[in-house]
């Protein structure tokens, strides 16, 4: 019985691994003249086969190129980049996020576009806010895929059913914030599910004229530290009111899927409009996009590339890859296969051709980014090396804020030394 | 016999009882990859899936960019059959070495390979990475196997602790009858540690299975890669992750690892008991 | 003369592979390692000396360092008894001969097989949720549900808690221990009238001591190390408030999302020390309690 099944198990391994030599044999023996050019990006099961479709497309049109996608999941993918470029083994292309574009950019391991800008890539149906928003120092060493912008996603039936009206208005401000947030905890509702610590408090100083990072990104980027106890005292009430949840609920929260709104015990999420599609899919509910509250939004507001495109600096076919970069932005065709899931797209003449194409929800998405398009301001520079620490720091400043741990003032003037400290490195 | 029966029953009662208590998460598990995605979270309480579907495999069966999930399933294969033959011939052989030879340097190397265990792999990676870069062996599984054929500290170490308790006038009654050092290896010791080589086969098999870091940096063409990286592929930072594929293809791949798992841990508690030590 | 050379060839011999590895693979990037440390290095650009600086800055000015010192430290001194422990009696009650024990070793090991993937955190957070079975069980004891999640202490218990639960590797060693054990030495013992306890200090507890050492040694090892529990858990923050952000985790938040690829390899060498110090404490005391058949009585 014993002799049986380990030859059972000997005959199974040598099959095996004569099948593992001969697949290897075969794939290495493919040379034939092509460009090949690796791209890389983070992704799920959907961006994988619609990404992998529209590089088949590419080829198609493209005989003489060949592509091989290397992807993973978005921890996987960052793990995988950083010795790949140590080792200057990056991709030809790499997908990037704003707040890893500064690191890779200024440790040189990524391309400056401009050169290829209007002969390669074609950028003239793009804004040139929408262009920049890959831009570090003088260098664009990004291309925008999408843009997305902030805005309160809610559940308009709950907010009748509280007696809060039928809609929340374009020009809504705090006020009406804290107000309407008074009439849900009195019927036992939250208003919403906090305000992601990093994102929200830039927008509020942005609307006050300042901003989280200085432009050079040497420090932060607002002198006045009451903005910091405004903002972060409002907050604390609205945890101890009982608006928002206190931040160990939202703790045992394990995503979307059981999140209030989803479950009907709050009105709405702040968050990026790209986000929304998913939270209409999971919640099965009637939900409408408001933007920001005042005043100053559309100081406040930005449209945030969604992710880039980058060419890598040790790339030996960059034209071939800006190429490559152009038919993602530019090709309707392409993009009736992308539909905005990388964020909204910049050329008008995509953003078009596809409003027949997206769903309902990606409908709303379009048409909020449109008017934020016309109510919002430049971006500026994206996250500064270094921010990362910053917004951890914000992150547990904000959870000791709302469990009433730290007092705003004292937070302020913490959050001030050490931030200062982690961004003039 | 009769007279055993009572105490017996009590102690699958106890044993039974205690392992369902225990395996409450993985039957939470196998319950919810029967249970409509969208419904995971909503029903987490009832261990019924309702209504019952078994759409999640099929969505993870089909894995992404053209390739199913089998595909990962036979990389993995793969890429454990040469990690077994790599730790279970290479640590066998040190072990001995450290366990039952007298030589210069023993206790420096001994120290040596535990210390290697003790640096936080995260900051050898980079210089590591840099290293098979120069040997072109980047997007192949060399890297990961290549190193098993030099052993691993935790299995030698675990065999030398096994060798260790085996008597010594064994190898001393082969050598009155002629062995050489290599023969009181091969003839003496290696099949008295038979629990201990199938304890390192076993934990091989499946961490090599559970191995992320690994394939996730040396591994970039989709069509290499391991289960690991490929359960990841279903969770989404941006939208909506989908959990019920994921939980589906956990419960695939956990088929393999209970099945060998089961087959070994004989070997682990039988191997001694059929040789007959004689003692 | 010849007799000792031949010793010697024949232990290069058999040791040689590990040796061969080490210097091929290993030591390079470890000595580099240790320069990065004394080094200010952001992984893309070229490092800077700055002598002890980092070593200086972890003790004086990084409170978040002090912090996942001492999460580790409760984390190790807390998790590695309770489950070895666990790991030796649930060996203990599976080392019988019935024909189902093969089935409940399976069944026990199946928490560890299910390893370190993201499904292990989603059952996790669904067990200790706010209507997870364990709250359900506390309240109906009669005590008050807890926010494992976002208060934390609990949260560090709850990751002690995970590793117990996957006790499988240390029990299947036990368990590969305790067969190795001869009958006979029991029966005599029986025969001498010996009752169970006696049976456990006299015979399972020395014979079982060199596995005993072992995997005492690698589950402190590996407790210091762990990372992907306390990862997938927090979702990478080890959070709330830094209570599971364990020395590996921050090393790793360090090195590849601060960039401070300088100062993470200051941090993987004072780990490297405390961990050695400790692993050799455990050695010395191993000459009073580890019986080594081989060495005779």
């Amino acid at each position: 019985m014993k002799r049986k099944s380990l030859l059972l198990v000997f005959g199974m391994i040598l099959v095996l691994l004569l099948a593992a030599c001969s697949s290897e044999g075969s794939s290495s023996g493919s040379d034939d003249g092509k460009v090949k050019l690796r791209i890389a990006w983070w992704g799920d099961q959907p961006r994988n086969d619609y990404t992998t479709k529209v590089i088949e497309m590419y080829e198609e049109q493209n005989p003489d190129v060949q592509i091989d996608a290397e992807y993973a999941s978005w921890d996987d993918y960052w793990q995988k980049l950083s010795p790949q470029a140590a080792a200057n083994e990056l991709p030809d292309i790499v997908q990037m996020d704003v707040s890893y574009l500064a690191q890779y950019a200024q440790g040189n391991k990524l391309a400056d576009l401009t050169p290829f800008l209007g002969e390669q890539i074609d950028t003239s149906n793009m804004t040139e806010d929408y262009v920049n928003g890959g831009k570090i120092e003088d260098g664009i060493y990004g291309m925008n895929t999408g843009v997305n912008a902030v805005g309160f996603h809610y559940n308009p039936e709950l907010l009748e059913e509280l007696g809060l009206g039928s809609e929340i208005p374009e020009d809504w401000t705090w006020d009406d914030y804290k107000s309407m947030s008074d009439k849900a905890v009195a019927q036992g509702a939250f208003f919403d599910t906090h305000l992601r610590p990093d994102v929200f408090f830039d927008y509020y100083l942005r609307s006050q004229g300042s901003r989280l990072y200085a432009e050079d990104g040497s420090g932060l980027g607002y002198e006045d530290d009451k903005l910091f106890v405004d903002y972060w005292s409002m907050i604390a009430e609205q945890v101890e009111k009982g608006a928002t949840p206190t931040p160990d609920a939202l703790a045992q929260i394990t995503g979307i899927e059981d999140d209030p709104v989803v479950k009907g015990e709050a009105i709405g999420i702040f968050q990026w409009s790209n986000q929304f599609v998913g939270l209409k899919q999971v919640a099965e509910k009637p939900l409408e996009i408001a933007p920001m509250p005042g005043p100053g939004t559309s100081d406040g507001l930005y449209l945030k590339p969604g992710m880039f495109f980058s060419v890598s600096q040790n790339s030996e076919q960059k034209e071939a890859a800006a190429d490559f970069l152009d038919f993602f932005m530019n090709d309707v065709e392409a993009n009736k296969l992308i539909l905005g899931d990388r964020g909204v797209p910049g050329s008008s003449e995509v953003k078009d051709a596809l409003k027949d194409e997206v769903s309902e929800a990606q409908k709303q998405v379009f048409e909020y980014v449109e008017w934020a398009e016309t109510n919002s301001s430049p971006m500026g520079a994206p996250d500064p090396a270094g921010a990362g620490e910053v917004i951890e720091l914000l992150e547990t400043l904000a959870e000791q804020i709302s469990y009433g741990q730290l007092a705003p003032e004292e937070a302020a003037e913490s959050f001030r030394t050490q931030a200062e400290s982690m961004l003039g490195q | 016999m009769t007279k055993r029966r009572p105490r017996y029953f009590l102690y699958h009662i106890l044993v039974g009882g205690f392992a369902v208590l225990l395996l409450y998460p993985v039957i939470w598990l196998f319950v919810s990859s029967f249970k409509e995605s969208g419904d995971i979270f909503i029903t987490a309480g009832s261990l019924i899936p309702n209504p019952f579907t078994l759409l999640n495999y099929a969505q993870g069966w089909e894995g992404f960019g053209g390739y199913g999930f089998g595909t990962f399933i036979k990389n993995t294969i793969v890429f454990v059959i040469w990690m077994l033959l790599g730790h279970l011939i290479s640590c066998s052989l040190i072990a001995f070495g450290f366990a039952r030879l007298k030589f210069v340097g023993r206790g420096f190397w001994f120290m040596i390979m535990l210390v290697t265990l003790m640096l936080p792999y995260e900051v050898v990676m980079i210089p590591q990475y840099i290293i098979f870069s120069e040997l072109g062996w980047l997007n192949s599984l060399k890297p990961l196997v290549v190193p098993a054929f030099f052993g691993h500290p935790f299995f030698i170490f675990l065999l030398v602790q096994f060798i260790r308790t085996i008597p010594r006038e064994l190898d001393e009654a082969a050598t009155i009858d002629g062995a050489n050092t290599f023969q009181i290896f091969y003839k003496v010791i290696l099949p008295l540690i038979v629990p201990a080589l199938a304890t390192t086969a076993i934990f091989t098999f499946y961490w090599t299975w559970d191995n992320l870091l690994g394939p996730v940096l040396y591994l970039n063409s989709p069509e290499k890669y391991t289960v690991s990286m490929a359960l990841n592929m279903f969770l989404s930072n941006e939208t909506v992750s989908n959990w019920g594929a994921m939980f589906a293809m956990s419960i695939v791949t956990l088929v393999p690892v209970f099945v060998i798992f089961f087959i070994f841990q004989r070997y682990v508690v039988e191997g001694i008991s059929t040789t007959g030590l004689k003692g | 003369m010849s007799s000792r050379l031949r010793s010697n060839l024949w232990g290069y011999l058999f040791i040689g592979p590990f040796i061969i590895g080490f210097l091929a693979f290993t030591i390079i990037p470890m000595l580099a390692s240790l320069y990065f440390s004394f080094t200010d290095y952001g992984l893309f650009d070229d490092p800077v000396w700055i002598g002890f600086e980092n070593y200086i800055k972890m003790f004086t000015e990084d409170p978040r360092y002090i912090n996942s010192l001492k999460v580790t430290i409760i984390y190790v001194f807390a998790g590695v008894p309770l489950r070895l422990a666990f790991a030796l009696l649930v060996a203990m009650l599976l080392n019988v001969g019935s024909r189902a024990v093969g089935w409940y070793r399976t069944l026990y090991y199946l928490p560890s097989l299910i390893g370190g993937s993201v499904a292990v955190a989603i059952m996790w957070r669904n067990i200790f949720g706010d209507d997870g079975i364990v709250n359900i069980a506390l309240k109906t004891m009669g005590i008050d549900s807890i926010r494992w999640f976002g208060e934390p202490t609990a949260a560090l218990w709850m990751l002690i808690f995970l590793s117990i639960w996957q006790f499988g590797s240390s029990m299947l060693i036990f368990l590969a221990g305790l067969k190795s054990i001869p009958a006979s030495f029991y029966e005599a013992a029986s025969v001498d009238g010996a009752n169970f306890f006696q049976k456990f200090f006299r015979i399972t507890l020395p014979m079982l001591s060199p596995v005993l050492l072992f995997n005492i040694i690698m589950q402190t090892i590996s407790a210091f190390m762990t990372f992907v529990p306390a990862f997938i858990i927090s979702k990478g923050t080890g959070g709330p408030l830094d209570g599971t952000l364990l020395y590996s985790l921050y090393l790793f938040k360090q090195g590849f999302e601060y960039f401070n690829m300088g100062y993470a390899s200051a941090m993987a060498w004072v780990m490297l020390v405390i961990v050695g110090i400790l692993t050799g404490i455990i050695f010395l005391t191993s000459k009073y309690w580890v019986h080594y058949e081989s060495e005779g009585k």
